[in-house]
């Protein structure tokens, strides 16, 4: 029934050869352009100088950005004021949801083919800076290509690399806020934290809070492993957190920090480490905008669509924020800037110079986008804004809890290469071995520190 | 065309015991519908010509889609590559660091639990179900739509947050404990449970080894049940002796390529755990580890040298499987 | 032909006893009614989560937590009304391009696929192991890593921009997924079938279209589902290759209704991510009547 047939063996392993070459030869087309070694249109535009980001406003423009829905619709309603202004200019917008966003950015980046404009925010600018995908745009400012004379210094330099390099310039500014459901606070007896207050009066406050709130609502979200907290943490104590690519702040900082949340946990004053760990990231399902605890640390433009949430789930309650904890060391605010950088494969850099500049000042734009990625960074746009009567009651808030911050002059946290991928999710990882898995708070901080340092290290 | 008459012949109804006789030389382990008698060289030529020529699209792809990029990863699995600047080389550095790093090695041992327990669920599951769904009841097309509803939907936020109502600590699945008088828990935030809830999640999209399974069933030719009836055959002995070896070719299959799947999970993790493989990295999945340091962290050197760790692991099960394969997969196309 | 032989295992499943009835009885009508409740029990469970969402997606957007429950107490079609075009989202146009490149991928993937599958199955040739082998390979290496020398490729290509890098492949079978699964499936057909069709005349490609092909159906209808439903629910590919808004499919649609640094709208989120199961379901049901009830009753006999 079988019969055995015959098989080339040796012609097969010339096929398999043969195909190995043709590989080689992709391997070697598919290797093509590359961010370091870009191509002849680029001209290294450092070498220009007195001249660098001058020219024609002309052609096609890829900027790529992340959000949704409106704020989608608002960086377009700038681009289109941007183009009525430069006929000639046609802007390609490339949007996505933030993890989405830099997922493209990275295989983007693989082949030469970054959007001229991507926008960056200080805690993954040191990921691309260093690597050469980002253009210096100090000598753009220079030149009179960008200007921005109305944006503070502090926040400008929330743009730099570690190099001391300009890559992005912040048109929005974001800061942390403890948001507080004001309504259970008042319940609760406790009213808001006062001016000024220290971690030590927040761990009172909560603690105080818990006695009297309602069966299963928690008085704060549990936030040991929220890198913002811990920011917050060690600006209050004067700490510095990086300084040469690796962590800087003591063991016995982070211990602490842990500890002080711990105590609350085992007080029962915080949700449990398992509601915290299946929590969703987005604003409108965060626990404190479900009316689930009384308070949490959010961004501080959280605060409108969480009460949005709040309202059609507990009507009646009210959510506001007020500054983080401060100490010895300083108000432990800081800012999370985002803005537009230009990338070193950009083929139209007068252009995105010209972009990047109308966004920095054109009064217009800026009306239209109404600080929706952050409070502005221009000062003058920011007392328009606030001075706009039609300004919802919460934005006013929020924005003018981002005067108060801003007015403080906070300090400028500059991240290291890998800092989101390597410390943010190894932070809340390492807590997690605390809360969850029992490894006491200073042994914890001991393997975190030495984990994201190899990490920071082997960048 | 003589379909019925040669039908009953060729397919499934065999005595294991006969098996050995028929059974292919080792040669044909990985050569599936090989062996069809002596040829004259003309004719093979012929066959052969013609084989090119089916394959030409595949063929096609193959060379200018698929190896490139296969072998280019390979190629990178011994360099450092940050996506940004060229890959560097640094010989087995990747594969060594595999041996110390923590993470890899819980990444192994969550996907090995997984797939320990997921793949019988969803192949014992699936094959239940497309059996029952396989008679002749009533409202058929509504259940059969029914039960695959869940595998159409794609693995979007929207059923991250589903699990999260299902499974969460104010889930439904809890509500319908506290009816039980039993206190629940975070089944997805406790770490202990989270890859359970999720291995929930991939028994519930079963859908894919099932239709594979019920389109095999559908084939089983009618004709054979009948001759096995006047033979005298129970039901049993004719699951046994008809359904299953009519089947085995796709059971090989749902098997092989399920576990395969299990092992390369990654969806479900990312979207439940946000990307993170939390609480404590218990549904850490191999592959989401390697996305995590190929994309998030930007080292697609040590990424790939992970996948291609995984792929030798696969390619060895794989041939196991080829090997075992001639002891109980029936074709038809044998005699 | 041989005879059944005695079952090698003692061991009953429950669920396969009334596959044949020995005799039909009164106890049928009780056994149905079981088999139908326990059916439509276990159906409860399964559909839940799918009714959970439909449900959310008719409460309003600030309303869609916090209840386990399934029908909404403030019923509102809103959620539809806004996400179909929600700021500058345009689910018209995501629908129409997630239809025209499933289309084409599932053309292409039972074309090339079926054509590649019938010479594994039937064909002998030169290399036939070590290109089976090669094909199987690519299954097993995780697509994460391939994903960046794939867009290198493309990007050389110029395809950015197009649907061509979604589209071409499959046409080329790169989805060996579907070849072996037709490998497997031909290979349940026997080979009398072939030498018959041979006796008439047929060559290779007569054996293929006239044999092989209407016999495959059940194995052709479950390539086209699958093609469907991977390409529907494809999001990776879409973000990378189109980004041109007015490029975009579904499921990049849905993601732009998050942010997790924004506003989310959970409710349009809902009720599209409902809408956009409509059109696989809608294959499915046609799929199944088509291929896989039809080949029972009039492929084989």
């Amino acid at each position: 029934m079988m019969s055995p047939h015959t098989r080339p063996r040796r012609r097969a392993l010339g096929l398999v050869a043969g195909a190995a070459t043709f590989t080689l030869v992709l391997t070697a087309c598919s290797g093509g352009t590359r961010v370091g070694e870009t191509t002849q249109e680029s001209a290294a535009p450092e070498a220009s100088g007195a001249e660098a980001g001058l020219g024609d406003v002309e052609g096609t423009l890829r900027i790529a950005y992340w959000g949704s829905g409106p704020r989608v619709d608002l960086t377009n309603g700038v681009s289109d004021l941007f183009v009525a202004e430069n006929p000639g200019v046609t802007v390609e917008p490339e949007s996505a949801d933030f993890a989405a966003y830099f997922e493209r950015l990275n295989v983007q980046g693989s082949s030469g083919n970054l959007p001229c404009v991507p926008q960056m925010q200080g805690r993954q600018l040191a990921s691309y800076a260093t690597q050469g995908a980002l253009m210096d745009l100090d000598p753009l400012i220079e030149s009179g290509a960008i200007t921005v004379p109305d944006i503070p210094e502090e926040v400008i330099d929330t743009g730099r690399g570690p190099d001391g390099g300009l890559y992005f310039i912040p048109y929005g500014a974001a800061y942390d806020a403890v948001e507080i459901n004001a309504t259970l606070a008042e319940q609760a007896g406790v009213g808001l934290p006062e001016e000024g207050y220290t971690w030590e009066d927040f761990g009172e406050y909560i603690t105080e809070a818990q006695g009297s709130l309602p069966e299963g609502i928690a008085a704060a979200n549990l936030g040991g492993g929220l890198p913002n907290y811990f920011i917050a943490w060690t600006q209050a104590r004067g700490e510095e957190m990086f300084e040469d690519d690796q962590i800087a702040f003591s063991e016995e900082t982070l211990a602490e920090f842990w500890t002080f949340w711990e105590d609350l946990r085992n007080a029962g004053a915080t949700s449990t480490a398992q509601q915290r760990a299946e929590e969703p990231p987005q604003t409108e399902q965060r626990y404190v905008a479900q009316g689930k605890v009384m308070l949490d640390s959010v961004p501080g433009n959280a605060l409108t669509p969480g009460q949005a949430t709040l309202s059609g789930l507990a009507p009646g309650q009210e959510l506001t924020t007020v500054a983080m904890p401060s100490g010895e060391g300083g108000s432990g605010n800081v800012l999370f800037t985002s803005g537009w950088a230009i990338s070193a494969n950009c083929d139209n850099v007068p252009t995105a110079a010209a972009f990047i500049d109308f966004w920095a000042n054109n009064d217009e734009a800026a009306a239209l986008f109404a600080s929706n990625n952050g409070g502005v960074t221009n000062t003058r746009h920011l007392q328009q804004q606030l001075d706009n009567p039609e300004l919802p009651a919460l934005k006013k808030h929020e924005l003018e809890l981002y005067q108060q911050v801003i007015e403080a002059k906070p300090p400028t946290v500059s991240y290291p290469a890998g800092y989101q991928a390597n410390f943010e999710t190894a932070f809340n990882r390492a807590y997690e071995t605390v809360s969850l898995g029992g490894t006491s708070p200073e042994d914890a901080a001991a393997a975190f520190i030495a984990e994201v340092n190899a990490a920071f290290g082997a960048q | 065309m003589t379909t019925k008459d040669s039908r009953l012949t060729g397919a499934g109804v065999r005595r294991r015991g006969d098996r050995t006789s028929v059974l292919p030389d080792v040669d044909d382990l990985t050569d599936p519908g090989s062996s069809h008698g002596r040829r004259a060289s003309g004719q093979a030529r012929r066959e052969a010509l013609a084989a090119y020529g089916f394959l030409t699209p595949w063929l096609a792809g193959m060379l200018l889609l698929t190896l490139g990029p296969m072998a280019y990863s390979l190629y990178l699995s011994f360099t450092r590559y940050n996506l940004l600047t060229p890959p560097e080389w640094q010989g087995l550095a990747n594969y060594q660091r595999m041996l110390v790093d923590p993470r890899f090695k819980a990444s192994v041992g969550v996907t090995l639990e997984y797939v320990a327990v997921a793949v019988p669920l969803i192949l014992i599951v699936s094959m239940l179900v497309a059996m029952v769904l396989n008679q002749g009841i009533r409202f058929l097309p509504f259940y059969r739509a029914s039960f695959y509803l869940p595998s159409l939907v794609g693995a979007s936020v929207a059923i991250s947050m589903l699990w999260r109502t299902m499974f969460g600590g104010d889930g439904v699945f809890n509500a319908f404990l506290a009816r039980l008088g039993i206190e629940g828990q975070s089944w997805i935030g406790n770490p202990d449970t989270a890859l359970y809830s999720l291995v929930a999640l991939s028994v519930w999209t079963f859908g894919a080894p099932m239709i594979i399974f019920l389109a095999g069933l559908r084939q089983v030719p009618k004709e054979l049940y009948e001759a096995a009836m006047v033979d005298g055959a129970g039901p049993l002995r004719r699951f046994f002796s008809i359904t299953l070896p009519t089947l085995t070719p796709l059971i090989f299959f749902n098997v092989l390529l399920t576990t395969v799947n299990a092992f390369q999970a990654f969806t479900p993790a990312y979207v439940i755990s946000n990307g993170n493989g939390g609480p404590l990295d218990s549904t850490l999945f191999y592959t989401l580890y390697l996305y995590q340091r190929g994309f998030t962290q930007l080292e697609m050197g040590y990424a790939s040298a992970m996948a291609w760790a995984l792929t030798v692991v696969l390619g060895l099960f794989t041939a196991f499987m080829f090997a075992t394969a001639r002891f109980w997969v029936y074709y038809g196309d044998e005699r | 032909m041989t005879t059944a032989t005695p079952s090698p295992t003692s061991a009953t499943p429950a669920l396969l006893r009334p596959v044949f009835p020995r005799r039909p009885s009164r106890n049928r009508v009780v056994i149905s009614l079981a088999r139908h409740l326990s059916l439509l029990l276990v159906l409860v469970v399964v559909l839940y989560p799918l009714l959970w969402m439909a449900g959310a997606s008719v409460r309003p957007s600030n309303e869609a937590f916090g209840t386990l429950g399934l029908w909404p107490s403030n019923f509102t079609l809103e959620n539809y009304a806004t996400g179909w075009s929600y700021g500058s989202l345009n689910f018209s146009r995501y629908f129409v391009n997630s239809l025209v490149i499933s289309v084409l991928c599932i053309i292409g993937n039972v074309v090339s696929c079926s054509l590649a599958a019938y010479a594994f199955a039937r064909l002998e040739f030169p290399f036939k192991r070590v290109m089976f082998a090669l094909m199987l390979g690519t299954l097993l290496l995780p697509y994460h890593v391939t994903l960046v020398p794939q867009y290198v490729l493309f990007n050389n290509l110029a395809w950015i921009n197009t649907i061509l890098p979604l589209t071409v492949p499959k046409f080329l079978a790169t989805d060996a997924f579907f070849i072996f699964l037709m490998v497997q499936f031909i290979r349940t057909l026997p080979r009398e079938l072939d030498d018959a069709a041979r006796l008439d005349g047929c060559g290779h490609v007569g054996i293929f279209r006239r044999v092989i092909l209407p016999l495959s159906l059940p194995a052709l209808g479950t390539t086209a589902l699958f093609t469907f439903i991977r390409t529907w629910d494809d999001f990776l590919g879409p973000l990378l290759y189109l980004n041109d808004p007015a490029k975009w499919t579904v499921t990049q649609g849905l993601n732009g209704f998050l942010d997790a640094t924004g506003e989310s709208a959970f409710g349009p989120l809902f009720a599209m991510a409902t809408l956009s199961l409509a059109p696989i379901v809608g294959f499915f049901l046609v799929a199944q009547k088509l291929l896989i009830e039809g080949i029972a009753t009039s492929g084989l006999k």
